[in-house]
């Protein structure tokens, strides 16, 4: 359809720089093909007096959501307490997908190759974009209009979604349901997520500009952008981030702890986040999840949780220590279900940021914690492994004395936080490099070697003279702050990304070995059975060729291909015809 | 070199060729039946004019009578308005009148109003005549020519006479500009030409050509131009 909207369709660069590949993105593709790249569907939750929360709208109608999904999406449009959330409520969830459902799509597989680790696109879960209203209206038998708007997507990019949701709902509250109709089909020409890339995307008569994070992007220094025409204009709108919160408002009244709860996030702990909106938990749990970047917080978190969620019985049982998630929630039936966590984070509402905040300065155990009405702060019996660095906070300080921006204090703390990170990862990059076997090794004639075992122990004997105290100068036991990492999620995700980077390159090595031995010679003497065997194993590499062909050059896979066809061609005709099929 | 950034919007009953018109421009070519637009569509294009560059980001609404409510959210903010009616339906040309109502009242103070009256080609079926439409132009201040998305008559003219008509741009966030809100007219002599696509100095090969595609359409041939607000 709308084959003349191909032409002059949005100009991001990416359209402009390859027009064979904007030919074959463009020639298959279906109505709404583009807007499942960035949104699964769109819903409209309403309140029914007699059924309580209820789906009144799927938008594009084809898309399937089961039954368990829109429950947990009817629930998880709502504040949960009657917290009196009058007027406009923002917030966003996530919950899992159903099990049987087609993979990632191709769009989303491509995107994941090199976006970076923490920002790819989760097969397993959706996020869901909220824009809840709640006003007054005598028509109504009981006297309120309450109704979401709601976004449905894999995408973690919070900070898009919650602006599109902010232009979206309102038009949709004001005009119906042709708004969301006219929405969904301007998503429906956004061009596809590409890492990297700078989109135009056209929405609802503006234009927002985005830059695509990529893997390759250096973490530490300006933002690159790829854009020549660095010039704003008033029908842009450029979004800094896709993705990103603003993590110091977020924790702006338990700063204190800020450390304290990089701890926590990086080796896995349980952490609930209670406050009266679910705009404070989403964004306070956004935040840490934020904390540990470029690190990927590889446990469930929940930036707004209820006791409807399909998965409240597993999450609060009592028979089994809680669970490595991330809750937030704001129904004051949690504090008495989920007093057994270890790890409690209470917020008071952020309207106050600018005046002074009130410092919850003290840690509290958490058995202190009895209400919901409690002090803001972090209830806890864990004590940190590492020396709180007061530096940070006299600056963070002292920059809200001098009403220094919120931008900047964000851009303060984040940056602090990231180095914190990638101290502590630089040592365990080092170590895992270390364990690559030597190029002298990999040998045409045998397997690709393997990387050897991570030994923590191995590991954990380099910590103490060249450690994370030597780029960060905090000081504190490290080590054990390793030995419980190692126990977590994130550091098995980690280890597995790593893992399979790895053997992928170990793999294309061989692979290039293979290409460049001189293989006529080496079947001279040998037996019909080496011949055969030399022969799968070349198939093989082809075969995972054909997988990688985005990494493995050209030249080597035709090289591998000559090789194969003058082995085979030595072998007498039966076994040839057999090979051949 | 200077680039400027337009957002136009193309605003009209359903069926008189908005996205034609955009379709012609954007990518110069022409398909007998649309599928009818739903919301809106965006596109973008850039041009040269008098030695400046000017990226259109053009905003195809919907014609048809359930999107009428969202229309505020694509002229506002807009440089200019494309309102387009189809000189074989006098109700369309009627319609005219009502946006251009509308844009007086809600739409952005300095908008640039340009009216095109489409489907030239069609001589023997016009019911709206030229003569009161250029009128009706000149009364509100708009552009004005009749196009045709299939022959490719004035299509370009028409985005070229809104680039020249544009007011300049404000430097420093707007602030502080010397304004009043006179309408700076590149082009001088279109002030003085009603055809100034025509025969005047700013006429140029492009629409030159355009006279030659409209061939036998006698009077439509005769009148491809662009009048400019007086």
């Amino acid at each position: 359809m709308d084959a003349h909207r191909e032409d002059g369709l949005i100009d991001s660069p990416n359209f402009i720089q390859n027009d064979d590949e904007l030919l074959n993105r463009t020639l298959a593709v279906l109505p709404w093909d583009r807007f499942s790249n960035w949104i699964h569907c769109a819903c409209v939750v309403t309140f029914d007096l007699e059924l309580g929360q209820a789906m009144e709208l799927i938008y594009p109608g084809h898309v399937k959501l089961t039954d368990k999904e829109k429950m947990n999406i009817c629930y998880l449009s709502f504040p949960d307490s009657n917290s009196g959330c009058m007027g406009d409520t923002q917030f966003h969830f996530r919950i899992r997908q159903c099990p049987g459902r087609k993979s990632l799509m191709r769009a989303h597989s491509q995107y994941n190759r090199d976006a970076p680790i923490a920002l790819q696109c989760d097969d397993a879960h959706y996020f869901g974009f909220v824009y809840f209203r709640q006003t007054k209206d005598r028509s109504i038998r009981r006297g309120y209009f309450q109704k979401s708007v709601v976004l449905v997507t894999k995408l973690p990019f919070v900070a898009l979604f919650n602006q599109i949701i902010s232009i979206i709902a309102p038009e949709y509250f004001d005009n119906g349901e042709p708004s969301l109709e006219a929405a969904c089909h301007d998503i429906d020409q956004w061009p596809i997520p590409v890492p990297g890339d700078t989109l135009n995307l056209p929405i609802m008569g503006t234009v927002l500009q985005v830059r695509v994070p990529s893997r390759s992007d250096k973490l530490i220094g300006p933002a690159q952008t790829r854009s020549e025409h660095g010039h704003t204009v008033p029908a842009h709108t450029i979004l800094p981030s896709l993705h990103e919160v603003d993590i110091y408002s977020a924790f702006l009244t338990i700063l204190p702890h800020v450390q304290l709860l990089w701890e926590l996030v990086l080796i896995g702990e349980p952490i609930v986040v209670m406050a009266s909106s679910p705009t404070v938990t989403c964004h306070t749990v956004q935040a840490l999840v934020n904390m540990i970047a470029p690190l990927k917080f590889c446990s469930d978190f929940r930036p707004y949780f209820t006791i409807h969620d399909s998965e409240f019985k597993e999450y609060t049982t009592k028979t089994q220590a809680p669970p490595p998630v991330i809750l937030g929630v704001t129904n004051p039936f949690f504090a008495k279900t989920l007093q057994h966590w270890p790890h409690i984070i209470r917020i008071g509402e952020m309207g106050s940021i600018g005046s002074s905040p009130k410092l919850a300065n003290k840690v509290k155990k958490a058995a202190a914690l009895k209400t919901l009405d409690s002090n803001p702060g972090v209830y806890t019996r864990y004590k940190s492994f590492l020396t709180k660095d007061k530096a940070i906070l006299k600056r963070l300080m002292k920059g809200a004395q001098l009403k220094r921006p919120v931008e900047a204090q964000n851009a303060i703390l984040r940056r602090y936080l990231l180095e914190v990170t990638q101290s502590f990862m630089i040592p365990l990059e080092r170590y895992m490099a270390s364990l690559m076997p030597l190029q002298r090794n990999i040998s045409p004639h045998k397997g690709p070697p393997k990387l050897r075992p991570f030994e923590s122990e191995k590991f954990l004997e380099t910590v103490e003279h060249s450690g994370p105290q030597l780029t960060c100068g905090i000081k504190g036991d490290w080590e054990s702050l390793y030995k419980r990492f190692f126990r977590s999620p994130n550091f098995e995700g980690w280890y597995y990304q790593r893992q399979r980077e790895v053997n992928q390159k170990l793999q294309l090595l061989h692979l290039e070995a293979l290409s460049n031995a001189n293989l006529s010679e080496w079947i001279v003497d040998k037996e019909e059975v080496e011949i055969v065997d030399l022969i799968l194993k070349i198939k093989e590499k082809l075969t995972f060729a054909s997988h990688h062909h985005g990494i493995v050059a050209k030249d080597s896979v035709s090289r591998l291909q000559k090789q194969l066809e003058d082995i085979v061609s030595t072998l007498p005709d039966d076994l040839q015809s057999v090979i051949k099929t | 070199m200077a680039l400027r950034d337009v957002k136009v919007c193309l605003l009209g009953e359903s069926g008189v060729g908005k996205s034609s018109i955009v379709m012609r421009f954007v990518s110069d070519k022409f398909k007998q039946a649309l599928e009818s637009t739903i919301g809106a569509s965006f596109m973008t294009k850039t041009i040269f004019v008098d030695g400046s560059t000017y990226k259109f980001q053009i905003w195809d609404t919907a014609g048809q009578e359930k999107y009428r409510a969202l229309a505020p959210m694509y002229y506002r903010g807009s440089a200019a308005a494309i309102i387009v009616y189809d000189v074989t339906r006098e109700t369309s040309f009627q319609a005219v009148k009502s946006w251009v109502h509308e844009l007086h009242r809600h739409g952005p103070a300095k908008i640039v109003i340009a009216i095109a009256g489409n489907k030239c080609d069609l001589e023997d079926l016009r019911e709206v005549r030229e003569k009161d439409a250029q009128d009706y132009a000149r009364d509100i201040g708009a552009i004005f020519c009749e196009t045709s998305a299939m022959t490719a008559v004035n299509v370009a003219e028409l985005f070229d006479a809104i680039a020249r008509l544009l007011p300049p741009e404000e430097l420093g966030g707007g602030v502080g500009q010397t304004g009043g809100s006179t309408i700076h007219l590149k082009g001088n002599q279109g002030r003085k030409s009603k055809k100034c696509c025509g025969g005047s100095a700013d006429g140029d090969a492009s629409s030159q050509t355009g006279n030659r595609r409209s061939g036998a359409a006698s009077r439509a041939s005769a009148n491809a131009s662009v009048s400019y607000p007086s």
